[in-house]
């Protein structure tokens, strides 16, 4: 069968009315096809569950070596880094950004994490209405991952503008990307200059350098390590733990069924990164024609992978527009999947488990007000979310 | 049929042993340890969901 030419779309993914509610326009491209062209982002979007989790397996087809970024100045800047590279390079680059992140390196730190949470959450609902977003979203993770690289002082002040600005600056060259690279700049400036001496003894930061010392990782790759902790860990968790909240304030039946059976923790963290993906879109580029579903991406193309269309994809997922944690859909695509899975997601999964299961143990009900979006080129998260009463457990 | 490991991937996630205990187990290093390799019809359905589950694929089947 002779290949074809995507369908076309004169949908822009970076459109402001696109970044604040992406689905019902996810639910047209899926409809159109597995592969979309989409000229206003000169891309090849895929749309459908199987497309892509098959594309991010299949980095012999889909590169990433500078093409995860939709600018070419972000993916020079990106360049040696292993989410920017394929492997054999990644693999090396891969096991040195994971020695100190995977879960076999974070097992330790799960009950100092879970009771952060549980303190975090109890002070909350004892005050019985606060800001979700900066009370609890952004205060947990920035506290579990300033303390566990180390950083003290400015440092920890800066890390949510550092954390916003280096997922702002991969989108497209429009007025976003361009306010944010002089501050995704600062905090390339700071990884570039951070010495051992800057970080807290005895934490996961000072370890990499120590590392570097030994010869166990390549001399100057350990602020490249921090760099990346920074700019991929912050703003991803951030969103998620703003979603669980807003979830469960949405879906009391859910946050119930999680306080009668505390087994469903991992699960319904599971359904709430299907649900709403963090994570808006990522770049790869064909290195050859690629035939996806009949039709042609065209070798060079630029390839846009749209994790929360497959998330919501009616052809792999039953029901897909409802919050359901029992679903426990533990292949959801909101990690990616394969050699560039998210490198983070065990200590996303330790920090969000002692959210969720804080939560969980600590509230019946959450009232909330409306919740605000603010249009963001790659991460999309609630700016604030009040919480106007808690029903305590 | 038989799971294979490829162990410089496998970062130790843990979901292929929440997915299949009877046929795999991380060690108390945290390290993989397959209990199982070869694989009846009895224990396919298994074997092929830890496969799925894995976020790295550093599981298949051969």
């Amino acid at each position: 069968m002779p290949l074809s030419d995507p369908p076309v779309s004169d949908l822009d993914l970076f459109d402001d009315k696109v970044l604040i509610d992406p689905y019902p326009s996810y639910s047209a491209l899926r409809d159109l096809g597995s592969v979309v062209h989409l000229p206003a982002n000169d891309a090849y979007a895929l749309t459908r569950y199987d497309a892509i989790r098959s594309a991010l397996g299949d980095w012999e087809s889909f590169s990433s070596a500078g093409a995860i970024g939709f600018n070419p100045a972000v993916n020079e800047a990106l360049s040696g880094t292993s989410l920017s590279s394929d492997p054999p390079v990644h693999t090396r680059l891969r096991a040195t950004l994971t020695a100190n992140l995977s879960p076999r390196a974070l097992r330790g730190l799960k009950d100092g994490i879970e009771a952060k949470a549980d303190a975090l959450v109890t002070e909350l609902v004892d005050k019985g209405s606060f800001e979700a977003i900066d009370a609890l979203a952004r205060a947990f993770p920035l506290e579990v991952v300033a303390d566990l690289i180390g950083f003290t002082g400015h440092v920890r002040d800066n890390m949510l503008r550092w954390g916003q600005a280096a997922m702002q600056v991969i989108g497209p060259m429009n007025q976003r990307t361009a306010e944010n690279f002089p501050i995704a700049g600062e905090l390339y400036a700071w990884c570039s200059s951070v010495t051992a001496d800057d970080l807290a003894p005895g934490s996961v930061g000072r370890g990499i350098f120590e590392a570097e010392d030994r010869g166990e990782i390549p001399p100057g790759t350990a602020g490249h390590i921090i760099h990346q902790y920074l700019g991929a860990g912050v703003d991803t968790t951030i969103a998620s733990i703003g979603n669980i909240v807003a979830l469960f304030a949405e879906h009391p039946d859910q946050l119930a069924q999680v306080r009668e059976d505390p087994s469903l923790v991992p699960a319904a963290f599971n359904e709430v990164l299907r649900y709403w993906a963090p994570l808006h879109v990522w770049g790869r580029r064909a290195t050859r024609d690629v035939e996806v579903d009949g039709a042609l991406i065209p070798e060079g193309a630029r390839v846009a992978i749209l994790f929360g269309a497959g998330n919501r994809d009616p052809r792999h997922y039953e029901n897909p527009d409802a919050f359901l944690v029992e679903r426990n859909p533990t292949d959801h695509l909101s990690f990616g999947y394969g050699p560039h899975g998210c490198a983070g997601q065990g200590l996303a999964r330790l920090e969000a488990h002692a959210v969720v299961k804080a939560l969980s143990r600590r509230v019946e009900r959450l009232v909330v007000g409306a919740g605000v979006r603010v249009p963001s080129n790659i991460t999309r998260s609630f700016e604030e979310l009040p919480v106007l009463e808690v029903v305590p457990a | 049929m038989k799971i294979v490991l490829d162990r410089p991937r496998c970062e130790g996630h843990g979901l292929c042993e929440e997915a299949a205990p009877q046929l795999m187990h991380l060690d108390d290093d945290g390290e993989l340890v397959i209990d199982r390799e070869e694989v009846g019809d009895t224990e396919a359905p298994l074997a092929n969901a830890a496969v799925r589950v894995c976020p790295v694929a550093a599981l298949r089947i051969a």
